[in-house]
């Protein structure tokens, strides 16, 4: 699947984070991360109104400790249809 | 392929299967390897002690130091395309590799190895005839003594302790010792191969949702915590905590805390259970290493815990039975359940998601679960395994006036090779397991230990009991 926006998704222990160049996002949880985002989308007006953007987040295994790395190297990965 | 410890046993398995392999072109590229012999206190000499696999003429110590270069410089490669910090990779491998060697020796002292048959040979009048598995309980005491009383050198030593690394390297060397056993006995191996499949059946499908109903309904967990529990304490261990947490999307501080408890009950299971079982059932060999396979949680603790049980019980039946079997099949047997585990926790990872997206949060059309999801949770280093094991077998099959070329090349890979992954890996589990991670963890540890002892021992041993009993190793 071709991803509008590829990110970088990590957690900082109280909130999911999203981080793409000079862009961070936070939410709770996923859905209002995500909620968080498109929002923060439309204001920026990166992409045209009401169109659909799909979002690729890559978790960044780093946010793991070193010590579990040992056992998997992939936690997940996100594709997400946002309605701006 | 090239930045991940799973590959990277792949690599480093299949670099001396080749070399071994080689024997059948008439190269010998493993004899420089070093074994351990056993010696007698008070008569100690290094030709002893040491022995050179197959390099006439070698002295045992250049021998050994060969085999510390060798290895260096593959780890260290391994270390660096892995992003590891080389210098502290470096000198923390460096000790540990020392560590693991002083100590294989000292295990090999004969008063504490050799078996009541062997007593005259070395001229013992007492002995605690407790064979090689000696070593591998010395190297898991010293090991844990380090990780919890020196506590600054085991932090020091843990960028090289990596004992899934180690021991996944140990299984692909394992997958030729499998290949060289399939020719002598391939419907054995066969058998076991396809009982494996009871312990897959018995993780997912039946031990996977009581240890769930019991986290959600008596102990009151939330989804997340509840799955990745019984994901952790089910399947197999760490790797399937993580799979889970990353297919539920749980926050990264669940699979962290479960998998700590995961690592050291781990341990508990890997001191108890062979003695356990070896006592309890010492003329069911088999049953053992599948029971072990499907109740041991990662793949480090029930490869060292099989190989334990192995030695304990061919030991005993040695002397209290009267029969000699041959070493390996009940580390076999032990493994190949693990591995069937093993294979199938990407797809369970991706219905687990599947259900999750769709059901439990209820969000169609917005989040996507990808199919590659299976294929990057698969655990690669079950194909240089594979490979090995396929390999050998299609030699013997296909080519049999190979086989004692092909057979000789091999046995330094899947014998001090492997076993000295194996001491690796027991002085690593060792070093990075705290027990005092467990404080704070009070109602996740007693659930963890409930469900592990009062659930899935007793229901693993049944239904290793059901599809292997009476199967009985080869006799040597």
């Amino acid at each position: 699947m071709k991803a509008d926006l590829e990110v970088r998704l990590i957690h900082d222990g109280r909130h999911w984070v999203i981080c793409y160049r000079t862009l961070q996002v936070r939410g709770q949880t996923l859905p209002e991360l995500d909620q968080n985002l498109a929002k923060c989308l439309r204001e920026r007006g990166d992409f045209p109104a009401a169109s659909q953007v799909t979002v690729f987040m890559g978790f960044d295994f780093e946010t793991l400790p070193t010590w579990l790395r040992q056992y998997a190297y992939h936690y997940f990965n996100r594709y997400v249809l946002l309605r701006l | 392929m090239a930045t991940t410890e799973d590959w990277w046993a792949v690599w480093l398995g299949l670099i001396m299967f080749f070399a071994g392999l080689a024997s059948i072109w008439g190269w010998n590229l493993v004899g420089w390897m070093t074994k351990t012999g056993t010696w007698v206190w008070g008569d100690f000499a290094w030709s002893k002690a040491l022995k050179v696999s197959s390099y006439q003429g070698w002295h045992p110590l250049l021998s050994l130091l060969v085999t510390y270069l060798v290895f260096t410089a593959l780890t260290c490669l391994g270390a660096a395309a892995m992003k590891l910090d080389l210098k502290r990779f470096f000198l923390g491998w460096t000790f540990l590799f020392m560590l693991t060697w002083v100590v294989w020796i000292i295990g090999h002292e004969a008063h504490f190895k050799a078996s009541v048959n062997q007593f005259d040979q070395y001229g013992l009048s007492w002995g605690l005839s407790l064979g090689g598995g000696f070593s591998y309980m010395l190297a898991l005491a010293v090991g844990l003594i380090i990780g919890n009383f020196f506590k600054g050198f085991a932090e020091f030593l843990k960028e090289a302790a990596k004992p899934e690394w180690f021991i996944k390297t140990a299984i692909v060397y394992l997958g030729i010792k499998i290949g060289l056993m399939s020719i002598e006995a391939a419907g054995f191996t066969f058998e076991l191969a396809i009982t494996g499949i009871a312990a897959t059946f018995v993780a997912y499908l039946l031990v996977w949702p009581i240890v769930y109903a019991l986290s959600r309904r008596v102990f009151r967990l939330s989804r997340e915590a509840a799955a990745v529990l019984s994901s952790g304490i089910s399947i197999c261990g760490v790797s399937a905590a993580i799979a889970t947490a990353g297919a539920i999307r749980a926050r990264p501080v669940v699979p962290v805390m479960v998998s700590m408890l995961i690592v050291i009950f781990a341990m508990i299971e890997l001191v108890v259970l062979p003695g356990f079982y070896t006592a309890v059932a010492p003329n069911q060999p088999i049953v053992n290493g599948a029971a072990m396979g499907m109740t041991v949680k990662t793949d480090g603790a029930d490869a060292a815990a099989g190989a334990i049980l192995d030695e304990l019980m061919r030991a005993n039946a040695e002397v209290n039975l009267g029969v000699v079997w041959q070493e390996g099949w009940i580390l076999t047997s032990s493994i190949i359940t693990k591995i069937w585990i093993d294979m199938f926790i990407g797809v369970w990872a991706f219905l687990l998601a599947l259900v999750w997206v769709y059901k439990v949060e209820r969000q169609p059309g917005q989040s996507k679960v990808g199919v590659m999801e299976i294929w990057h949770r698969f655990p690669k280093f079950v194909l240089g395994y594979l490979v090995a094991w396929f390999v050998y077998m299609a030699i013997a099959t296909l080519g049999p006036d190979l086989n004692e070329a092909a057979t000789s090349g091999a046995e330094a890979v899947e014998g001090p090779m492997r076993k000295m992954m194996f001491m690796l890996t027991f002085v690593s589990i060792g070093v990075i397991t705290d027990f005092s991670k467990l404080r704070g963890m009070g109602k996740l540890a007693l659930l963890y230990a409930i469900a592990l002892f009062a659930i899935i021992a007793p229901l693993a041993y049944g239904v290793a009991w059901i599809f292997h009993h009476g199967m009985m190793p080869p006799t040597a």
